[in-house]
C-alpha cells in the first residue's frame, strides 16, 4: 500500500510562499554574474606577457590594454564581457569572477572600467523584492500607471529571452511590480532589446522603434545588444543595437539575470521622467 | 589517464564500406573509416551524389544528418560536400559522401546535382550552400535566398574564403522575397511576424487561409543569423567552446558537448569517465527545464493559466538548480574541451538529486490535473498532426519524430560520452518491453498531445538517468584530459553529435591550418531539421491553434538561424 505523501506539493495551498523558492531571493554563490579587478592588483607592476594573453584569450574582446601617459593600462569592458570566467581562470591575481550582478547604466562609457580601481563598482546583489518595491514605488510615482514593455529579439541566441520570460513566471512575477508586458510596440513605453542587431533584423527593429509612442526608453539586454558580445560587429550583426537605435539604459550580462533586467527597469522609469 | 583511442574497429564500418565499393566499384575514388563510426565514402564525381544519397537511405536505411559544404579550393582546388548519412537501428555508423564541386569560371559557374527533389530533407541545406558559398543546386526548385535576406547582393558569399568576417556589405534593393501564392475565391494571406506578440525569437510566417482554416503556410527565417560559422573560423578553439554554448541559449550543453566531442575525436583525446557522467547530468538537466518550459507553454496557449504558473514555478527551480550546479542559470560554462569544467561534489549531487526528485514529484501533480482536465485535452487531441511519413520525408528529429512514433533519439541510435552505459529509458531492454514499445509507437498520432506526452515521458526518463548517473559517478576525481594543439592536425575533421531536448544536433569540424584555429564549423540543430515540419503542421488546422502548434514542436529560431 502506498502511504499518503506528507507533503502537499505544488498543487497544496500557498506555493507562491514556498520557502525553498523565496529562499532563494539572492544569487547562487557560484552565479558568474559580473567581473571585476582585483582591489590589491594595482599594488604591483603588471605582468605583461600574461595581460597580453588574457587579453588574447578574451573570446568578446572585453580586456583590452593601452598605454597610457607611459604607463601601461588594463580596461575591462562589462558591455562585451559573457562572464565565462577564463581569465579569472588565467590571471586570477588580476580578474576576480563575482556572485552580484553586474551593474546596469546609462551610459555606455560607464561600463568601461580601469585596472587598477579602487573605485569600481562591484556587483549588485540585491534580491528581487527588493528591486520590485523600489521599482513598483517609482512607476506608481512617474506614471501613475503600469509600465507596458515591448520585448524585440533583434538576434540574440534565446537566453536573454528565457530571462525575459522568466520576469513573467510566479517567482519574479514582473506584474505586481505594475509592469507588463504587451503585444504592441503601440502600446508600449519601454522597448526592451536583445540580440546582436542582425541585419536581418535592422529594419524590423528600426520600425518597431518607430511605432512606439514618445516619450520612449529604449533598453539594451545583454553583452550582445550593448555591443555585439561575443558575436562582434561583422558581416551579419551590427556590434550592438546602439548602432541602429538610441539607447537609453544598457543592462550587461549573457545572460543578465532577472534582477538585473528589474534593475534596468528602473532606470528605465526614471527616464521617462 | 590515457588519452589515446582504443584502435579496434568499428563492427560494422568496414562491412558497410565493402558493401558500397560492391554497388559502386570505380565510381568511388576511396572508402575509409575515421573516427571510430565515420564511413568516408568519395565520390569520383559529383554527379553521383544523388545515386549515392538514395542508396544510403533505402538500401542503408541511412538518415541525412547534415551536409557540408567548405571552400576547399585554396587547399585542394575546390569546394568540397560531404554528405553524412546516420545509420541507427543499433549499428552506430555513420556514412559521409563526399564530392568535390569545381570552381568553374564566369560562364559557367559552380554546380551540384539537387537531392531535393527526391530527399526533400536536403532542400533546405542546398539553398544555404546556394547563399553562402555560391554553388548553385541543379534541379533544386527553389530558387530564393535563404540565409541571408533581400538586402544582400547576389554575388558575395560569406563562407567562401576570400570573404572577411568583418566586411560590411552594401544594400541593394532586390524585389520582395516571393511567397507562394494561393489564389481562389475567399483565400486571404496574414502576415505576422518578424516581431511577434509574445516574449519569443524573429520570424516571419506567412498564412493562407480560406476562413479559418489555413490552407497554406509559410515559414521564413534566418532573422537572428549571427554569422556563427563564419565567425567560428576567425576565433580560438576554446572560444568557439563559448560560441557553440550561444547558438542557441537554451540548449547551450547539447550544442557545447556535440562541439567538444568532435574536437576531441580530432585530437583523439577522450574526456575522463566522470566528466562525461557530469556532461550527461547537466544534458539532462537542460532537457528537463526547457521541457517543463514548453510544458508550461502549452498550458499557456490552451487558456489554462494554473498549470502553467504551476510548470514555471517548477521550471524556475530547475534553472535555480543550474545555477547553483554551474554558476549559470541556462548552464553556460559547463563543457571544456576535453571534459567539464564544473564538478559534482557528493553534497552537490545531493542537492540536484533533492530538487529534481521532489520536481519530479510535483510535476506528476500537476500532468495529473492537466490529463484530468477536459479543456486541455481537447485542444491537444488531434491538433497540428504530422504524419510518420512527413517525419521520414522531412528527417524530422526528437520529440517531433518520436510524437509521431519513429523512435530515433541520438543517445541510443548513436551513443556518445557517457551514454554508452546509460539506458536511456526503460522500453529497450528485454525483447518484450521493445515489442510493447514498438506498438505503443505505432498508436502515436503526431499531434500536440503526442507531442505533449512525449515531453512528459522526457521528463520522467531525465530524472531517472540524472538519478542513475549521481548513484554511480566515477570516484577518479579528473575533469579534464587537455586537448593538445599539436594533436590537432592542420584539416583533420570529425563528427560530434548530441541529443538536445529538441533532438539531434549535429557538429562538424575541421581543424585549420593555424595552429588552435578552425577551418570550417559546420552546425546543423534540431531546430533546423524540423522548421519544415510546422507547416505540414497547422494544415487544415485553425489560425487561432497555431500557437499551441508552434509551441509544442519548440523551435530555435537562433540555432536554426546561426
Amino acid at each position: 500500500m502506498k502511504k499518503t505523501n506528507p507533503r502537499h506539493g505544488i498543487l497544496g495551498d500557498h506555493v507562491e510562499t514556498d520557502k525553498r523558492v523565496l529562499d532563494v531571493a539572492r544569487s547562487a554563490p557560484s552565479f558568474r554574474g559580473d567581473v571585476a579587478f582585483v582591489p590589491s592588483s594595482g599594488d604591483r607592476p603588471l605582468d605583461l606577457d600574461l595581460c597580453r594573453q588574457v587579453e588574447e584569450i578574451c573570446a568578446p574582446k572585453a580586456i583590452a590594454s593601452a598605454e597610457v601617459n607611459g604607463r601601461f593600462q588594463l580596461t575591462l569592458d562589462k558591455g562585451r564581457c559573457i562572464m565565462c570566467g577564463i581569465c579569472e581562470e588565467m590571471a586570477p591575481a588580476l580578474f576576480k569572477v563575482q556572485s552580484g550582478f553586474a551593474r546596469p547604466v546609462r551610459r555606455r562609457s560607464d561600463l568601461v572600467v580601469a585596472q587598477p580601481s579602487d573605485k569600481s563598482p562591484t556587483g549588485l546583489d540585491h534580491s528581487r523584492e527588493e528591486i520590485g518595491r523600489r521599482l513598483s514605488e517609482k512607476v506608481t510615482k512617474i506614471l501613475g500607471r503600469s509600465l507596458a514593455i515591448r520585448e524585440v529579439d533583434a538576434g540574440s541566441c534565446n537566453g536573454c529571452e528565457v530571462e525575459v520570460a522568466a520576469l513573467n513566471n510566479p517567482i519574479y512575477d514582473i506584474e505586481r511590480f505594475g509592469v507588463h508586458f504587451v503585444a504592441s510596440p503601440r502600446h508600449a513605453d519601454v522597448l526592451l532589446v536583445t540580440g546582436v542587431g542582425s541585419r536581418n533584423m535592422e529594419s524590423a527593429l528600426k520600425r518597431t522603434y518607430d511605432a512606439t509612442p514618445d516619450p520612449k526608453v529604449v533598453i539594451a539586454v545583454g553583452a550582445c545588444a550593448s555591443t555585439g558580445g561575443l558575436f562582434g560587429d561583422t558581416y551579419a550583426t551590427s556590434g550592438g543595437i546602439g548602432n541602429i537605435v538610441p539607447v537609453d539604459i544598457f543592462v550587461p550580462g549573457c545572460p543578465p539575470r532577472p534582477e538585473a533586467l528589474l534593475y534596468g527597469l528602473l532606470l528605465a522609469v526614471d527616464r521617462i521622467r | 589517464m590515457t588519452t589515446g583511442r582504443v584502435a579496434i574497429a568499428h563492427p560494422g564500418a568496414a562491412s558497410c564500406g565493402s558493401r558500397l565499393l560492391e554497388r559502386f566499384g570505380t565510381r568511388l575514388t576511396a572508402v575509409r573509416t575515421m573516427n571510430w563510426n565515420e564511413v568516408h565514402v568519395d565520390a569520383g564525381s559529383k554527379d553521383d551524389i544523388p545515386e549515392l544519397c538514395l542508396y544510403l537511405r533505402d538500401e542503408l536505411k541511412g538518415v541525412l544528418g547534415t551536409i557540408v559544404c567548405s571552400d576547399e579550393r585554396r587547399v585542394s582546388g575546390a569546394f568540397v560536400l560531404r554528405y553524412a548519412f546516420g545509420i541507427g537501428n543499433g549499428e552506430d555508423l555513420f556514412v559521409i559522401v563526399t564530392a568535390r564541386v569545381e570552381q568553374g569560371d564566369y560562364a559557367s559557374p559552380p554546380v551540384f546535382p539537387s537531392i531535393a527533389l527526391s530527399l526533400p530533407a536536403a532542400t533546405l541545406y542546398e539553398r544555404e550552400i546556394k547563399d553562402m558559398f555560391g554553388l548553385t543546386p541543379v534541379g533544386n526548385p527553389d530558387t530564393r535566398p535563404l540565409t541571408l535576406h533581400e538586402h544582400w547582393p547576389d554575388d558575395v558569399f560569406p563562407l567562401r574564403k576570400e570573404f572577411e568576417l568583418g566586411t560590411k556589405v552594401a544594400k541593394v534593393l532586390k524585389r520582395d522575397y516571393e511567397f507562394l501564392k494561393v489564389e481562389g475565391e475567399g483565400v486571404s494571406e496574414i502576415p505576422v511576424g518578424p516581431v511577434h506578440a509574445g516574449i519569443i525569437e524573429p520570424g516571419h510566417f506567412r498564412f493562407s487561409i480560406l476562413g479559418e482554416s489555413i490552407v497554406n503556410l509559410e515559414t521564413r527565417l534566418f532573422y537572428t543569423h549571427r554569422g556563427v560559422e563564419k565567425l567560428a573560423e576567425n576565433l580560438k578553439l576554446e572560444q568557439v567552446l563559448l560560441l557553440s554554448e550561444r547558438i542557441s541559449g537554451d540548449e547551450a550543453v547539447a550544442n557545447s558537448s556535440a562541439y567538444c566531442q568532435a574536437v576531441e575525436k580530432v585530437a583523439g583525446v577522450v574526456p575522463p569517465p566522470r566528466a562525461l557522467q557530469i556532461r550527461a547530468v547537466c544534458a539532462e538537466l537542460e532537457r528537463v527545464y526547457n521541457h517543463l518550459g514548453t510544458l508550461a507553454g502549452l498550458s499557456t496557449d490552451v487558456g489554462f493559466a494554473f498549470g502553467a504558473a504551476r510548470l514555471n514555478i517548477l521550471k524556475e527551480r530547475m534553472m535555480q538548480l543550474n545555477e547553483e550546479v554551474a554558476g549559470s542559470r541556462l548552464l553556460f560554462g559547463v563543457n571544456r574541451l576535453g571534459g567539464v569544467g564544473i564538478d559534482l561534489p557528493l553534497e552537490r549531487s545531493r542537492l540536484v538529486k533533492g530538487v529534481i526528485d521532489t520536481v519530479l514529484d510535483d510535476f506528476n501533480r500537476v500532468i495529473s490535473r492537466l490529463r484530468n482536465d477536459s479543456s486541455v485535452m481537447d485542444r491537444l487531441r488531434g491538433t497540428g498532426a504530422i504524419g510518420l511519413k512527413d517525419v521520414a520525408e522531412l528527417g524530422l528529429v526528437g520529440v517531433a519524430a518520436r510524437g509521431s512514433g519513429l523512435d530515433v533519439d541520438t543517445r541510443r541510435d548513436h551513443p556518445y560520452g557517457a551514454y554508452r552505459s546509460i539506458v536511456i529509458d526503460p522500453h529497450h531492454d528485454t525483447p518484450r518491453h521493445i515489442t510493447e514499445h514498438e506498438v505503443e509507437m505505432a498508436k502515436r498520432r503526431g499531434d500536440v498531445l503526442a507531442r505533449f506526452e512525449t515531453r512528459v515521458e522526457d521528463v520522467v526518463n531525465s530524472v531517472n538517468i540524472i538519478d542513475e548517473v549521481l548513484g554511480n559517478l566515477d570516484c577518479e576525481p579528473e575533469l579534464l584530459v587537455p586537448v593538445q594543439m599539436e594533436a590537432l592536425k592542420p584539416f583533420g575533421h570529425a563528427l560530434g553529435y548530441a541529443e538536445s531536448h529538441r533532438g539531434q544536433t549535429v557538429h562538424w569540424v575541421m581543424i585549420g591550418e593555424e595552429p588552435d584555429t578552425l577551418f570550417r564549423y559546420k552546425v546543423r540543430t534540431a531546430s533546423f531539421a524540423n522548421w519544415p515540419a510546422i507547416e505540414v503542421a497547422v494544415l487544415n488546422d485553425i489560425v487561432a491553434d497555431f500557437p499551441l502548434v508552434n509551441k509544442s514542436l519548440d523551435l530555435s529560431y537562433a540555432g536554426n538561424d546561426l
